[in-house]
């Protein structure tokens, strides 16, 4: 894991690169383009870009604020301390705003912007872990041309030449959020004889978008305002996990769930789905459909909804795939609350795509959930133009291909077929972060800067313009796509510059005309966004002729086939994230599943096949594509498919090989092909000019092999396994569940109160703060930010694939999920999330048996450990009920000098042979304390936010004080729904929970019996 | 003159010399002789002391290259240990203590018979202790230092073991938990490893001394005079000697029963379903006393007849602790019903499950060898034959250990890897490194008691001289009388 030394080219660089090594500060040749004169310091770069915009506005303030967040005063901020900056996550196209932390002059940890309008303070695992890809050591740190490294000024030169020469110039990207981008690449290509911007999404809305444009006019995603649903259902939609903007719709649907707001809420939300996705584990009711039928569901959907709105619709020509009194209940449910229900659909056919528009027009979802006025712009790719675009490469007309931010060899369909097409292409220029497949293809290639360092800007929603600002110095040579084709275009400019003026021509005028454009900026720069108002304030019209004449049909596979059902991971999406450790070890929120991806199949399947988890199946298509990965029997999963992650088996993640300890046993983390997971790209098919994640078809057959599933959780049921249940059985009930039925009724149902026998240790607690967390299990859907948000603040290792199967994975947090049947449906399933940290017992049973007093109690009621006094007896671990504690089975040190850059210098790293756990974030309560004595204060409710409660998006942790009657958290926890786990134990839990209340299937709904088509 | 060997060395043999003296003198009993063949003092040494002198048996060497071949794959294995982590054994966030402690215990366990047949016996007058006494408190010693690796090693960091004594110190001071059964353990242990080996030791001084005067080389003479502390058999000495014995044996006889309680502290008090239970300190007790019969039977079956010592050691002693390894079967077939009775009995499911899982669960194989090897089996030793026949004892002495090994083994994994959330359960199998320690503890022992053979008298010959001057009536006291 060593990375090579970083490269110098003069004396005077080495000589800083050797300086930078020894005060451990990030080891950066100097930006090539950026206006920065050699030998500049991070502060004074920073100082002399907020000066150049300051002095650009006339303004005299210290321009260093330019830079800072709202209410941090940087003149302040001592050295050691942290510095804050407002910029918007680029991870995905969903465009969150971040708060950004630096120490020491490095980014550290990324947080939530709780003003921002998309994200309002939420990020997902995956913008949390973003930031330690800034520290990749693998990515590309310099441009090449024809394979060998050089400068920038040689990658333009030929750049310039290829287009020079004529031919037709073709920009291959994903959705380009950034306007400033669209409007530099849109100048260059005016400037050259035939160029064509064609963008294309890996996770495609093509057909949504393509059906919008039909109906209205504008080709754009309706933003869907969950907030203001009372009845969502989706179909094929992982809309809190991984579609469009998975963080705003956890808010708005987590918002439409709150039962603690002074006027309880809790909408209704369907799911229908081939795969247990965890939008579908949150569902109040879900209902497996095989990717074949969604069409016909669909057409059974919107016909009874235009029967109930009295609209046409085409009647559907398919039995209904799934229980009747799904379709029917969910119908009425929509009908019912009309204006605030919607229908979602991610299912990318343009026939399907019209008739969920047209349900929605039906069910008044335009202008109420879903707001076209001012539509997402998170996703504008066009599949026809990619399929266009092949047309074009196979034909060999295309004589300059510049691809940027997607790599279409794996992550776009036909994939294969694109890179073979593309040897045709004199000139292909690639400007990625990492040396992955496409970049291999590649005749130039530049380094694209991480999103934390450059600026940038992005407008996600309409309306809303979220910028970006460098929060360290340009660790590699990197240029982003706005600034090549700047320079492409013959005015080289530098970013700042560039974004800068697109904001001042296009968004300060729509702003209130108070400040002049700089001082707009700058107030954009340091909030992180401004909203401007909406280009259509009202919402557009449907045309007339919307509704199609015949419904969609079913696509039932061919005999003896199974059909595969791509979907994006939590984690990796669509693979962009393959080479972020952090990621790959983040346990899937379904199958919990590390370090790879399998074959999701459901135990129908499995009992077909034979097949049990880590048998290794072969998935042959009649193509002759073939790919062999574990199978994991997934309940929820529909019968006769075979559910694979996206994002796996990428080129690059051949480093992971030796990502864990080495000794005598020790096996690696990557598979046979020596990557991390399998690639199932192969599969994502180009139908009709669309894309087609699911629906290949394929013969499905054990190989005799087995694999390492890496699972953090094996048992997944709250039921004790028959044998060895007490008689009657057992149910345990760490996680408590009510219907809203019951609920209504009783505030207290589901949640009998704890046996309290006589205690030892009654009054023996001191007076004072005690530190409290309460979790709302109604509104958690076990996204997992908050596993890799407490990853990030402290410093908790990776330990690799081989050591998470062994049951050794060091979640400080984690997210328990347990399945169950749903009674009278077989085959359906019912899923909760539970996030379990230490839970700080007030009489702890791990401080009692440590032999040296290294776990104790803190006065404000927090469960201490303390490292440099364990000498790692795990005693306190075996007595701990909940199994939060982690040992430190080895020394488990990165050796990577770049990735220790992401470390918290607030957080001890643990040596090897240490007990570690849940601190209740100490380095926060810490600093908080200093910085309220600091000014003579006592601590306020909101001081702290633990990692884990900042930038959860669903809200549904509240830290604080319980003692203080006032706080957010003691006043959640006279919730009547409140309970701690094992509470009978009388181990005092400080962390407590809130009943989960789900709308039961047939909650006030008439009985019927259920049956199944 | 025979008299000068043995005299010197044996005890004036007169039972007249008062209560005090008959260490060993219990009432009559109505049994087999207790030393066969009508020996005289002077044979006894002779019979005892002729392995000592001799060049030992090809046997011995062969045994000292297995135990030394498996104390090197120990130390192999402690190497990979220290030099890596904890991490090279099978243990997970769930099961954090599996092969390590189940090995702790299982060796503490053998350490008891030495206790409780030189310290109890020796106070309820069971005279047939003395032809065993000494391998049976040697074993002790061995067993006890194999046992205290395995705390040692299972520390994530056992070069800070030292923090577990309290001692002043630069840090505070900082003194240990004395809340932790853990560091309980550290002063019952240690406090048995003392006692136990002064025990020990204060009844080699005579033999020390015979050996002495026996020696022939510069060498062996001095070393052996340097142990036995200038024995010279005077009256004065036996006396102290006497009364030495006597506070040990009083200081030790609690400690029988303390040892094996505080490490069941280490189970009973904690919250975890299957180890916090209040029969736990009798029921480790019983146990302990069975594994360690089990062991004293193993290892003395084959001594007798490497060493041809069957006259010392005879099939009455072995009928005799066939009876003790009986009771105890009984008794820990009793708390094994116990347990499962009160977790019925107290409506916890917690309980009924961790019991139910025990038996039925994944490791009910485990459950099923403990309840096999330490009660079923064991009742053979109701019939007399049974016990009679030496071999069938051996194996069953040898079943005895692996039951009680299990036993500790269900225990600590079957309780620890399904808890109270089905979240965190784990399965648990051992690694190489693990069962390597495991053998390297064997082959420490079985070193240390070989090289014991070698160069201390395995019987106690003073003991045994004074039980023959009992049985015999005085008769035959050609030796010690003068």
């Amino acid at each position: 894991m060593t990375p090579r030394p970083p490269r110098w080219s003069s004396a005077e660089e080495r000589d800083a690169l050797a300086r930078a090594a020894a005060t451990g500060e990030p080891s950066r040749p100097p930006a090539a383009e950026e206006p920065v004169p050699a030998g500049l310091s991070r502060r004074g770069f920073l100082a002399a870009v907020g000066f150049s915009a300051g002095a650009l506005a006339a303004c005299a303030r210290a321009p260093e604020r330019v830079t800072a967040a709202p209410g941090e005063a940087p003149e302040h901020a001592p050295s050691g301390g942290a510095r804050w900056f407002s910029t918007t996550c680029g991870a995905c196209p969903a465009g969150c705003g971040l708060l950004v932390k630096t120490k020491d002059g490095r980014p550290i940890k990324v947080e939530g912007n709780p003003a921002h309008p998309v994200s309002r303070g939420g990020v997902c695992a995956v913008g949390q872990a973003s930031v330690l890809s800034l520290y990749d050591s693998r990515r590309l740190r310099s441009p090449r041309v024809d394979g060998r490294d050089t400068d920038l000024a040689a990658a333009d030169a030929a750049v310039r030449k290829a287009v020079a020469s004529g031919g037709a110039v073709r920009v291959l990207t994903a959705t380009v959020t950034s306007p400033s981008t669209r409007a530099a690449v849109a100048r260059w290509l005016a400037g050259v004889p035939d160029g064509r911007h064609v963008e294309v999404d890996p996770l495609s809305a093509s057909a949504a978008l393509a059906a919008h444009e039909a109906a209205f006019g504008v080709r754009a995603l309706p933003r869907v305002r969950l907030e203001r649903a009372e009845a969502v259902l989706a179909v094929d939609c992982d809309v809190l996990g991984t579609w469009v903007s998975p963080v705003e719709h956890t808010r708005g649907w987590a918002a439409a769930r709150d039962l603690g707001a002074p006027t309880p809420r809790l909408s209704w939300h369907g799911q229908a789905e081939s795969v247990l996705t965890l939008s579908g584990s949150n569902a109040d009711r879900r209902v497996r459909v095989s990717p074949g039928n969604v069409p016909a569901l669909v057409a059974h959907l919107v016909h009874r909804v235009a029967q109930r709105t009295g609209g046409a619709a085409p009647s559907p020509a398919d039995p209904c795939p799934v229980a009747e009194d799904f379709v029917e209940d969910s119908v009425r449910r929509l009908v019912e609350h009309k204006g605030r229900s919607v229908l979602l659909c991610g299912t990318n056919d343009l026939d399907v795509q019209r008739l969920v528009l047209l349900a929605n027009e039906r069910l008044g979802a335009y202008g109420g959930v879903l707001d076209l006025a001012a539509p997402s712009l998170q996703r504008r790719g066009d599949d026809a133009a990619w399929a266009a675009l092949l047309d074009e490469l196979d034909a060999g007309k295309v004589a300059t291909l510049v691809v940027a931010g997607v790599n279409p060899v794996v992550e776009l369909p036909a994939g294969r077929r694109f890179a073979a097409a593309a040897a045709k292409v004199p000139v292909r220029v690639v400007v990625a972060e990492r040396p992955d497949e496409t970049v291999a293809l590649a005749t130039v290639a530049v380094p694209a800067p991480h999103f934390l360092e450059a600026f940038d800007d992005a407008e996600p929603v309409a309306g809303v313009v979220s910028l970006s600002q460098p929060t360290v110095q340009p660790l590699v040579r990197a240029r982003t796509l706005r600034a090549c084709v700047a320079a492409w275009t013959g005015a080289p400019e530098p970013d700042l510059d560039l974004v800068r003026a697109h904001f001042e021509r296009e968004v300060a005028p729509k702003q209130a005309a108070d400040a002049s454009p700089g001082r707009a900026f700058r107030r954009a720069l340091r909030d992180g966004f401004v909203e401007t108002a909406p280009a259509a304030p009202a919402a557009p019209v449907l045309r007339g002729d919307a509704v199609p004449a015949t419904a969609p049909r079913a696509k039932p596979p061919a005999a003896g086939r199974l059909v595969v059902a791509l979907f994006p991971s939590v984690a990796l999406l669509d693979g962009r994230h393959a080479w972020n450790p952090w990621l790959q070890e983040l346990p899937d929120p379904v199958t919990k599943q590390t370090w790879g991806n399998a074959a999701c199949i459901a135990p129908e399947t499995a009992a077909a096949l034979s097949a049990k988890d880590g048998d290794v199946l072969r998935l042959s298509g009649d193509d002759g594509t073939a790919i062999e990965l574990p199978a994991v029997v997934v309940p929820g999963t529909a019968r006769g498919t075979v559910g694979v992650a996206l994002g796996h088996g990428r080129l690059g993640t051949e480093r992971f090989e030796r990502v864990g300890p080495r000794w005598l046993e020790a096996r690696p983390t990557t598979g046979r092909d020596g990557r991390v997971g399998t690639d199932a790209s192969a599969f994502l098919a180009l139908v009709g000019g669309l894309a087609r994640p699911s629906g290949a078809e394929v013969r499905v057959e054990r190989t005799g092999a087995t694999d390492v599933v890496a699972r953090t959780q094996t048992w997944s049921s709250l039921t004790m396994p028959t044998a060895t249940a007490p008689h009657g059985g057992e149910r345990r009930d760490p996680v408590r569940e009510t219907t809203l039925a019951a609920w209504k009724a009783d505030p207290r149902a589901g949640n009998p109160a704890a046996h309290h026998g006589p205690g030892l240790w009654e009054g023996l607690r001191a007076a004072g703060p005690r530190w409290g967390l309460v979790v709302d299990l109604t509104k958690c859907t076990g996204c997992s930010a908050c596993v890799v948000a407490c990853q990030a603040e402290n410093n908790v290792p990776v330990v690799g694939r081989d050591e998470v199967a062994r049951g050794r994975d060091m979640a400080w947090l984690r997210v328990d999920r347990y399945f169950a049947d749903v009674e009278g449906a077989p085959g359906e399933v019912e899923v909760v999330h539970q996030p379990l940290p230490c839970q700080h017992c007030g009489n702890a049973p791990c401080e009692v048996v440590c032999p040296v007093l290294a776990t104790s109690h803190s006065e404000d009621g927090r469960n201490e450990q303390t490292y440099n006094r364990c000498v790692g007896t795990r005693y306190c671990a075996n007595n701990c009920p909940y199994k939060v504690r982690r040992f430190n089975w080895f020394g488990y040190g990165s050796h990577d000098t770049w990735a220790d850059l992401v470390l918290n210098p607030d957080v001890t790293v643990r040596e090897r042979g240490v007990m570690e756990k849940c601190s209740f974030c100490v380095q926060r309560v810490s600093e908080a304390r200093a910085e309220a004595r600091r000014e003579g204060r006592a601590l306020a409710d909101g001081d702290v936010r633990t990692a884990c409660q900042q930038s959860c998006p669903a809200g549904a942790l509240v830290f604080g004080d319980v003692t203080d009657a006032t706080s957010a958290a003691a006043r959640a926890a006279k919730d009547p729904r409140r309970y701690r786990v094992l509470e009978e134990l009388n181990v005092d839990p400080a962390v407590s929970y809130l009943v989960k209340v789900r709308e039961r299937p047939l909650d006030g709904a008439p009985k019927e019996g259920p049956h199944h088509g | 003159m025979a008299s000068l060997a043995v005299g010197t060395a044996a005890r004036p043999a007169s039972p007249a010399h008062g209560p005090g003296h008959d260490r060993g003198h219990g009432p009559a009993d109505d049994g087999p002789p207790l030393v066969e063949g009508r020996k005289s003092l002077a044979d006894v040494t002779a019979t005892v002391v002729s392995p000592l002198e001799r060049r030992p048996r090809p046997v011995w060497y062969a045994g000292l290259a297995v135990s030394l071949v498996l104390l090197g794959v120990g130390a192999a294995s402690v190497w990979h240990l220290l030099a890596t982590g904890i991490g090279v054994w099978g243990l997970n966030k769930t099961v954090g203590w599996a092969f390590d402690i189940t090995n702790f215990v299982f060796w503490v366990g053998i350490g008891h018979a030495g206790t409780l047949i030189s310290a109890i016996l020796l106070l309820f007058r069971q005279r047939w202790r003395t032809s065993i006494n000494r391998a049976a408190e040697a074993m002790t010693i061995f067993a006890v230092c194999c046992a205290g690796l395995f705390p040692l090693l299972h520390m994530g960091r056992p070069w800070f073991a030292y923090w577990v004594f309290p001692y002043p110190n630069t840090r505070g001071s900082l003194w240990p938990n004395f809340r932790s059964p853990l560091l309980w353990d550290v002063f019952a242990i240690g406090t048995y490893l003392t006692i136990s080996a002064l025990f020990w030791f204060s009844g080699l001084l005579p033999d020390f001394a015979t050996l002495r005067d026996r020696a022939k080389g510069r060498l062996p003479r001095s070393l052996y005079g340097a142990l036995s502390l200038g024995w010279r058999g005077t009256t004065k000495q036996w006396q102290r000697h006497e009364a030495l014995s006597l506070l040990l044996a009083g200081l030790a006889t609690p400690l029988v029963l303390s040892v094996h309680s505080v490490v069941s502290f280490d189970f009973a008090t904690s919250v975890i379903p299957g180890w916090h239970a209040t029969i736990f300190p009798p029921y480790f007790v019983a146990g302990a006393v069975f594994s360690g019969f089990g062991m004293v039977l193993t290892l003395l079956l084959v001594a007798r007849k490497a060493m041809g010592l069957e006259a010392f050691i005879t099939k009455g002693h072995v009928d005799r602790m066939c009876k003790v390894l009986l009771s105890m079967a009984c008794i820990v077939g009793l708390a094994y019903a116990t347990e499962l009775f009160v977790a019925w009995w107290s409506g916890n499911p917690y309980e009924q499950f961790a019991f139910l899982n025990r038996a039925f669960g994944p490791f009910g194989w485990a459950y099923a060898i403990m309840v096999g090897c330490n009660v079923l089996v064991p009742q053979l030793l109701w019939s007399k034959r049974v016990r009679a026949n030496l071999l069938v004892v051996f194996v069953l002495s040898l079943l005895v250990n692996v039951g009680m090994w299990f036993e500790r083994f269900v225990i600590i994994v079957t309780s620890l890897h399904r808890d109270y959330l089905p979240s965190s359960w784990a399965d648990y199998a051992p690694t190489l490194p693990e069962v390597g320690l495991f053998l390297g503890s064997f082959g420490l022992f079985f070193t240390l008691f070989l090289l014991f053979c070698r160069f201390v008298p395995v019987v106690a010959m003073a003991e045994v001289k004074a039980t023959l001057v009992h049985e015999q009536g005085g008769a035959h006291g050609t030796g010690g009388a003068s």
